[in-house]
């Protein structure tokens, strides 16, 4: 099978001068933009997720792991079939992909690959801070932030007074006696503390009759989404999955990288319902530190790989598609011999989104998050102005 | 002034009777390693690792194959291993060990000063370090060379097998070694791995305040280079380290302008010569001050460290009793705002919280079991707070400045769980009294808590509202 390299996202920079893409278009709207980046951590498998039609070095290579019943997306390209609720926001022109990408890592370690993506740095850990944190700084978004988890991500990191929700196991204190720990604060002029009592008193979504709340991510999401959707509310909001390394049983339809997807699924579809109208004002883009080998180990699963898939969701998005640079399967089109290449980096799409939800001029994005790194400015070919 | 027996160490207890000489009472607990406080089983590192040998071992090399087919049958038989391998014992067992010497021991400022050198040297989350044997790197490297130069921390923490598996020196091969050479011949490419080097110049010992370049990295990388465990069938990546001469490059390397010749030696040399470099006891000297004054150290603040050090060649006691005395004398001037493992160790101490599971309950436990939620609470509680010592996010360990503990969620949990902590006080220590008498012994504006304590009828409020205070959340 051959695809046409369709979709074509590599201009080169002439053409797109022309086009006057890089002037910055920046329709200035009094509407509040939502950004929510779900990190896939274990290194998501976008062959998997997002499988190619008919490509025989795939099916050669994949055997036990091709999966039945895929979702025809288009005529290259499937979705895993447990991906009901994103397949949904697709079909209304919510959802899209980027297939082929990748941060700009090849060396298949965890541990660096989730520090780099999170920095958006080449050199694993020199970089202090991340790139939505440095992001929000630009755009002058403090307080702004909401890390669905306890430790605060290095994602967020580089601006102060971000917000973050990981439901204790214990009851919080009453209101009252929050209220008075902030005036004690306040009296003895510790100005952060009682701002985090503030915000710890007045979130109400701690509020839960005194239960204890769920953790699951489709819980957390839900939540956001109703703090996203507040016009006072945050405007950005990170997620975290696990569980996407999978070298063992990872199996077709009912395999252990399933399990990850469908919790990726759940946030979608909380995320959506909770947001209401206000999901054509969000943006939600997944990250992780890489893709999956092509071919299947001893174990039915698969190791560290390079290329994988960005999935998009949200009204901001253009239309429903896959943007591929396609690299091809065939052994010499493959990183080393043995991965999806990257064709698109990764964080080309990340200051393009950041570019249209915060209303920054990219080039500023490029230059001040991403250190003038050579990146294409997508946002007019992925989102709406 | 007593502001400083919180700052340098977790307060006094009830049966602690106040110091006559508070300075003398720190520096004295620091010229010697005592015997750990807990009385329980403690295990050889060498022991722990070939636990996780065989965790990693039975995952990979049989279940994995095993159960190619069968997710729910892998997922049993893996959760079935963790348990044989004490997966989820150890790490608690560990964490017992370390608040014992807070709690417990007679050198309460060791201690605090035993956890900043285990987060300098710090092992993050990776694979399961945490589970096995990240507790016993910190008990036999770091608090063992506590009374020894800092020289001598810096080589064994740098080959200890811990480190060089968490910083992928495994993985760090000359490219023009016999090894890159051979796997050329089979098309394969092997190179130089700098992470460890990095690591071993910015965060362990002269910090890029020094100047160094790429090229001193990746010159720290040839000499690093073939330092790694012996690899075996059985024992996969868990064996000794040892110096492979086959992995190391060739020829003279030359880091911050000084020569090295090839070989086993030349790791030693380099660095006897970074920890003498002016900016690493400088930089120690800050992070030291950082840890247990304030955020923003100053020059004053660290040039007596700096002398100490200077005088006594890095040796550690002499540079501990020079920080100490610095944070006396300006422990009425800075307040460090506590981490939260150091804020629940100062909780626990003054008011008789019992955290730590008796050495009886833990030595309860036999390999297969599943640690009982008694045995395991330690490790859920820190995990609560958000800060467990072993899984720091990054080589660069927790973070001392007060900004990164400031999050709605993370100062939630210390309501929490001080509430918590209150039902697990003696019943002795649950009167008015007690906390007034607390209060009077740990700080220095009483009669202003006290004040503030007073508005409150019931106990346990007055115990989250002290525990919450900015006179207790910094110290």
């Amino acid at each position: 099978m051959k695809i046409s390299r369709r979709n074509f996202l590599k201009g080169s920079a002439t053409t797109l001068f022309l086009a006057g893409f890089n002037f910055p278009v920046l329709a200035n709207t009094d509407k509040k933009k939502n950004l929510v980046v779900i990190m896939l951590r274990g290194g998501m498998d976008g062959l998997c997720a997002v499988p190619i039609i008919g490509d025989k070095n795939f099916e050669k290579k994949r055997k036990d792991l091709i999966l039945d019943q895929i979702i025809k997306l288009n005529s290259d390209f499937a979705l895993h079939p447990k991906l009901k609720n994103f397949h949904n926001l697709w079909q209304n022109n919510l959802g899209a992909i980027v297939h082929a990408t990748n941060i700009p890592y090849t060396k298949r370690s965890h541990f660096d690959g989730q520090n780099l993506m999170e920095t958006g740095g080449h050199i694993p850990y020199s970089i202090k801070t991340g790139w939505l944190g440095r992001g929000m700084k630009l755009a002058d978004l403090k307080g702004d932030g909401l890390a669905l988890a306890l430790p605060m991500p290095l994602l967020l990191r580089g601006i102060p007074s971000n917000d973050n929700f990981y439901p204790s196991k214990k009851r919080l204190p009453r209101t009252e006696f929050l209220q008075l720990l902030k005036s004690i604060y306040a009296d003895k002029s510790e100005h952060e503390l009682a701002n985090m009592m503030e915000i710890i008193a007045n979130r109400s979504m701690m509020n839960n009759g005194g239960t204890s709340m769920s953790r699951k991510n489709s819980s957390l999401a839900h939540k956001a989404g109703l703090e996203l959707k507040k016009v006072n509310g945050p405007r950005v909001a990170v997620f975290e999955v696990d569980g996407f390394d999978t070298h063992a049983a990872q199996g077709g339809v009912n395999g252990s990288h399933s399990d990850s997807l469908i919790e990726m699924d759940s946030i979608f579809k909380s995320l959506e319902k909770a947001l209401g109208s206000e999901i054509e004002n969000t943006l939600v883009l997944t990250l992780t530190e890489f893709g999956r080998t092509i071919k299947q180990n001893g174990g039915r699963g698969t190791e560290h790989g390079y290329g994988s898939a960005i999935f998009m969701a949200g009204g901001l998005l253009k239309q429903s598609q896959v943007y591929s640079d396609w690299p091809g399967l065939k052994r010499k089109e493959l990183f080393e011999g043995r991965d999806l290449n990257s064709t698109i980096d990764a964080r080309s799409v990340y200051a393009s989104a950041m570019s249209t939800v915060f209303d920054i001029d990219f080039k500023r994005i490029q230059k001040e998050v991403f250190w003038g790194d050579e990146l294409q400015n997508l946002s007019d070919k992925l989102f709406k102005a | 002034m007593k502001n400083f027996y919180r700052k340098v160490a977790f307060g006094l207890g009830p049966e602690d009777k106040t110091p006559s000489d508070p300075l003398k009472w720190a520096t004295n607990q620091l010229n010697d390693i005592p015997e750990f406080s807990w009385k329980g089983k403690i295990l050889p590192e060498k022991e722990l690792r070939k636990y996780y040998r065989d965790y990693v071992y039975g995952d990979r090399k049989v279940l994995r194959k095993k159960f190619k087919n069968d997710k729910d049958g892998y997922k049993r038989e893996k959760n079935k291993l963790r348990h044989t391998t004490g997966q989820k014992f150890w790490w608690n067992l560990e964490l017992c060990i370390r608040h014992s010497e807070a709690i417990k021991s007679e050198t309460p400022v060791l201690a605090k000063l035993w956890y900043f050198w285990g987060n300098h040297f710090a092992i993050s989350e990776k694979d399961f370090l945490a589970q096995y044997t990240t507790g016993a790197y910190q008990r036999e490297i770091i608090r063992a060379n506590m009374n020894q130069n800092f020289e001598k921390m810096v080589q064994e923490a740098t080959v200890g097998w811990s480190m060089i598996h968490h910083l992928d020196n495994d993985q760090n091969i000359g490219p023009k070694s016999q090894e890159a050479q051979w796997a050329r011949e089979k098309g394969k490419k092997k190179g130089v791995n700098e992470n460890h080097a990095r690591e071993l110049l910015e965060l362990h010992t002269v910090s890029p305040d020094c100047g160094y370049t790429q090229e001193d990295i990746i010159q720290m990388a040839y000499i690093m280079s073939g330092w790694r465990p012996k690899w075996g069938k059985k024992r996969l990546e868990t064996g000794d380290v040892h110096f492979n001469p086959d992995a190391h490059e060739p020829g003279t390397k030359i880091v911050l302008g000084k020569k090295y010749k090839r070989g086993r030696k030349s790791l030693s040399a380099v660095i006897t010569d970074l920890v003498n470099h002016p900016s690493c006891r400088k930089f120690i000297a800050m992070k030291l001050c950082r840890y247990l004054i304030t955020d923003n150290p100053t020059k004053q603040m660290m040039e007596p460290i700096i002398k100490a050090w200077e005088k006594s060649d890095g040796f550690l006691p002499e540079v501990h009793k020079a920080a100490i005395e610095v944070a006396f004398n300006y422990s009425d001037k800075n307040y460090k705002f506590q981490n939260p493992e150091n804020w629940l160790l100062q909780m626990s101490k003054m008011s008789d919280v019992n955290l730590i599971p008796t050495p009886k309950l833990m030595d309860l436990y036999s390999l297969g079991q599943k640690p009982t939620n008694g045995q395991r609470s330690l490790e859920h509680l820190l995990r609560e707070l958000g800060h467990h010592p072993y899984l720091a996010k990054q080589p660069n360990g927790w973070s001392d400045i007060s900004d990164d503990w400031m999050s709605p969620e993370l100062l939630i949990r210390r309501l929490v769980y001080a509430k918590e902590a209150f039902y697990k006080k003696s019943s002795k220590s649950q009167t008015p009294e007690f906390y007034e008498e607390m209060v009077q012994k740990n700080y220095d504006n009483p009669n202003e808590i006290l004040q503030i304590l007073n508005q409150h009828k019931e106990l346990v409020h007055k115990h989250v509202i002290l525990f919450n205070l900015p006179e207790t959340l910094k110290s």
